[in-house]
């Protein structure tokens, strides 16, 4: 499939406007990846490290934002939990995604018996809070990262597959559609090369909304308990944790939330900004 | 001559909202006097209706700049309060868009919209009184039932009507100026012969000056006593009409008065190659006995138990289309001519009778160039895609091929790497007219190819259309209401009315000896005298 992107990232809107939410949401979401690289390449502290003669310490040059109760290095933690989280973050909407363009597509462009059948099961899957249906398939399946992954990405697909299809029904009838029929495309091609990169900008804010409500998913399973699983670090669990010392080491908890906050800011702002450039017809 | 109404001078309006200000009107000068109408003349983005929305005192305050004069009862519109304006607004200038779908609210009733300007410019006028003043009004304008009209929403009511709605909206405070802007571009021939009708009348009656603003030259001058000829922001010529046609001092003038197609005189596009030969080649198309069937595009489970096909939109129809000849198929909106053109492309099945085809599958031009090219594809891919579809698999064929190709279609190749939307209307049509022309089918399916377009534009696409027909041997089948277009490019004739042909035959033919009603009321419209 090939998808022209230049015209996604424009700092400017066509009346000549900075379009601020983006180059904030760039700017944040580009300074929390980077945290998060670094935390591969050269984490500051062995995030597994014990050091029980300096547990709960305070925030310092040394550690910056403390330690925990085993006297491991929050910041470190923080960066590697913040990896775990966008790995399942980005499996999750890559699983939604797949399955909502198959769908939507499907069901938008033919209609009829199809469309029908499948928009009922959508609807019933629709019907569920999405993390309570990614409770129910973790409990049946098994936590773990990767059935995260599965539980979380197959609870998104609805809300994907019912944008693709409502985005496919609107070009389906349309003049270039009908031309493009006329020299011999045939479904398949009419669906992947004419109608899906028209529905790309709508998709691409919507992606990132994908990524914000799977971090804030992601923490909550974990936080539970039923997410991923010690001793892999995720910015859920160590809230849960750090929830029982909230009084004595404030900053334990204060890493992982800001972490979160972070994401879902910089998501949130890029979704909001792809949105807006949309509506100001850089698209057309 | 009569009272002087109102005096525009110098006014010039500047765009404030991009980094630098953009001028888009220069030293516009207009003086209305008392019961006339005056037209404005121009392509898009001439200025004409940013003119006229600025006297109407209708542009924004923040981003606009306004400098100059515009007198009304000895105040500048442009130095008034906000007060002030709207004691004008509505009351002495009143205006009527182009589009009556968007320019009625469409959750209130014709009355209560209709009564409006009454309700606040006069709050002491009692609610019976007022509904006097709009029911008056409705049947003025035309409309057989205003009792009913009264009561009914927007959506019930027809293009014309709505319309007409508008024009009795307007009409209510008596206006000594009413300014309507392209009021009949968007309604069909026949119903814009008839709102013409209803302004002339008003006009008469009531002795409003009325500013009619419209890129139709014919029009202008059936309707209109001055113009003024606009082109990109500037006044490029002005004085009565009958001498600017006659006599047109500017270039500019001449281009426009040059585009309007001229019937009964020489033939813009080619003529076929003598008559005989066209005659004795092979047909293209043959349809017989076609009946097509409104496509409802069932939504839900009902769909599966509902009986289909119920009322055919084009009944009974026979004809046959010859290599080399160009056919007409003319009629107002609805007719089922565009109905006909899908179900003979191929792209609805829903019809009985057959339709043949012998040869490559033909090509549909639409109307709306801005709907008709995917707008997330570049000219080049556009045009690349009816070769790798046929299968073209060496990508120099393919390149030599389109850059031919925009020979052909008079585009420079610079345009390749664009998008549509950064291309002009006459420029899309063009590359419209390529990709469906890039499979070299033997029969092309104009659908009003021209009608989106501006006049200067629609020339030029005729004028292209004519050639290729007779470099390529192209077979058309040209759909339009124009009866003037059609008779520019076209050998035969099908006039449609309601789903039937009502008459058929040479071009000149029915043009000089109009048999059916329909087609003599359609040549009325279009200003052609038999």
């Amino acid at each position: 499939m090939v998808i022209d992107m230049t015209g996604i990232l424009n700092w400017k809107t066509e009346s000549g406007k900075t379009n601020w939410y983006l180059v904030l949401g760039t700017g944040i979401t580009g300074f929390v990846l980077s945290l998060i690289f670094i935390g591969l390449l050269h984490p500051p502290y062995d995030i597994e490290a014990m050091d029980t003669a300096h547990k709960f310490a305070g925030g310092s040059l040394r550690h910056l934002f403390g330690t925990d109760n085993f006297g491991r290095d929050v910041f470190s933690r923080v960066l590697a939990g913040g990896f775990t989280t966008m790995k399942i973050a980005a499996g999750t909407v890559a699983v939604g995604l797949l399955g909502g363009v198959l769908i939507g597509a499907v069901t938008g462009y033919f209609g009829g018996l199809t469309d029908e059948l499948l928009m009922r099961i959508n609807d019933t899957l629709f019907a569920f809070p999405s993390v309570l249906l990614a409770l129910v398939i973790v409990s049946l399946f098994g936590s773990g990262t990767s059935h995260v992954i599965w539980a979380l990405g197959i609870a998104f697909v609805p809300s994907f597959a019912r944008m693709v299809r409502s985005e496919f029904l609107r070009y389906k009838n349309s003049d270039f559609i009908a031309g493009a029929k006329l020299q011999g495309a045939g479904a398949l091609r009419i669906m992947t090369h004419h109608i899906l990169p028209n529905a790309a900008p709508v998709l691409m804010s919507s992606v990132m909304i994908g990524f914000n409500n799977a971090v804030l998913a992601e923490a909550g399973l974990s936080y539970l308990g039923i997410g991923v699983q010690p001793p892999e670090p995720s910015l859920g669990s160590m809230l849960s944790e750090a929830q029982s010392y909230l009084v004595s080491a404030p900053l334990y908890a204060a890493g992982p939330g800001l972490m979160i906050i972070f994401m879902v800011l910089g998501f949130s702002l890029l979704a909001e900004g792809m949105s807006r450039e949309q509506l100001s017809g850089a698209w057309f | 001559m009569s009272e002087r109404i109102l005096e525009v001078s110098d006014l010039n309006i500047e765009f404030h909202d991009h980094s630098l200000p953009e001028t888009v009107v220069y030293d516009f000068d207009l003086t209305l006097h008392e019961g006339e109408i005056v037209g404005i003349v121009g392509e898009s983005g001439s200025g004409k209706s940013m003119s006229a929305m600025a006297i109407a005192g209708l542009l924004s305050r923040h981003e606009i700049r306004k400098r100059g004069q515009i007198l009304y009862d000895g105040r500048n519109l442009l130095d008034c309060d906000r007060d002030t304006l709207r004691r004008y607004q509505g009351e002495d200038i009143a205006v009527i868009f182009q589009e009556p779908m968007t320019s009625l609210d469409p959750v209130r009733r014709i009355g209560w919209q209709v009564e409006e300007s009454v309700r606040l410019h006069h709050p002491e006028i009692p609610a019976e009184r007022r509904r006097e003043m709009a029911l008056r009004n409705l049947a003025d304008c035309g409309l057989a039932d205003p009792e009913k009209v009264y009561r009914q929403y927007p959506s019930q009511l027809s293009g014309g009507m709505r319309q007409r709605v508008m024009i009795a909206a307007a009409m209510m405070g008596n206006p000594r100026i009413l300014i309507a802007d392209e009021p009949t571009t968007a309604l069909d021939v026949l119903v814009q012969e008839q709102i013409i009708e209803l302004l002339r009348r008003i006009n008469r009656e009531r002795g409003t000056a009325i500013l009619f603003i419209s890129h139709d030259l014919s029009l202008v001058r059936r309707l209109c006593s001055r113009v003024l000829v606009m082109r990109e922001g500037r006044i490029v010529e002005a004085g009565p009409v009958e001498d600017i046609f006659n006599h047109p001092a500017e270039d500019y003038t001449r281009a426009l008065i040059r585009a309007i197609p001229r019937v009964f005189s020489e033939k813009r596009g080619g003529e076929a190659e003598g008559e005989g030969t066209a005659a004795a080649a092979a047909p293209v198309l043959d349809v017989e006995h076609l009946d097509v069937f409104y496509q409802e595009s069932g939504q839900g489970i009902g769909e599966l138990f509902r009986r289909k096909r119920a009322e055919p939109v084009v009944k009974d129809i026979s004809f046959s289309l010859r290599r080399g000849e160009c056919l007409a198929l003319v009629g107002g909106s609805g007719c089922g001519k565009s109905t006909l053109a899908r179900a003979v492309a191929g792209l609805t099945r829903s019809y009985t009778g057959t339709v043949s085809r012998p040869g490559v599958q033909p090509q549909i031009i639409f109307q709306d160039p801005y709907n008709s090219l995917n707008p997330m594809h570049t000219v080049r891919w556009i045009l690349e895609e009816p070769l790798r579809l046929t299968g073209e698999k060496n990508a120099r064929v393919r390149e030599k091929r389109i850059l031919s190709m925009l020979e052909k279609v008079r585009l420079s190749p610079e345009l390749l790497g664009r998008y549509p939307s950064q291309l002009s209307g006459g420029q899309r049509q063009r590359v419209c007219i390529g990709s469906a022309l890039m499979q070299q089918p033997e029969l092309l399916i104009a659908d009003e190819p021209v009608s989106a377009l501006d006049v200067t534009i629609q020339a030029e696409i005729l004028e292209l259309l004519g050639e290729l027909r007779r470099e390529m041997a192209l077979s058309v089948l040209f759909i339009s209401h124009d009866l003037r277009t059609v008779y520019q490019l076209c050998d035969t004739i099908l006039v449609m009315e309601k789903g039937e042909i009502v008459e058929r035959g040479a071009v000149d033919e029915v043009y000089r000896r109009p048999r059916s009603k329909y087609t003599k009321a359609l040549l009325r419209a279009a200003g052609i005298s038999s």
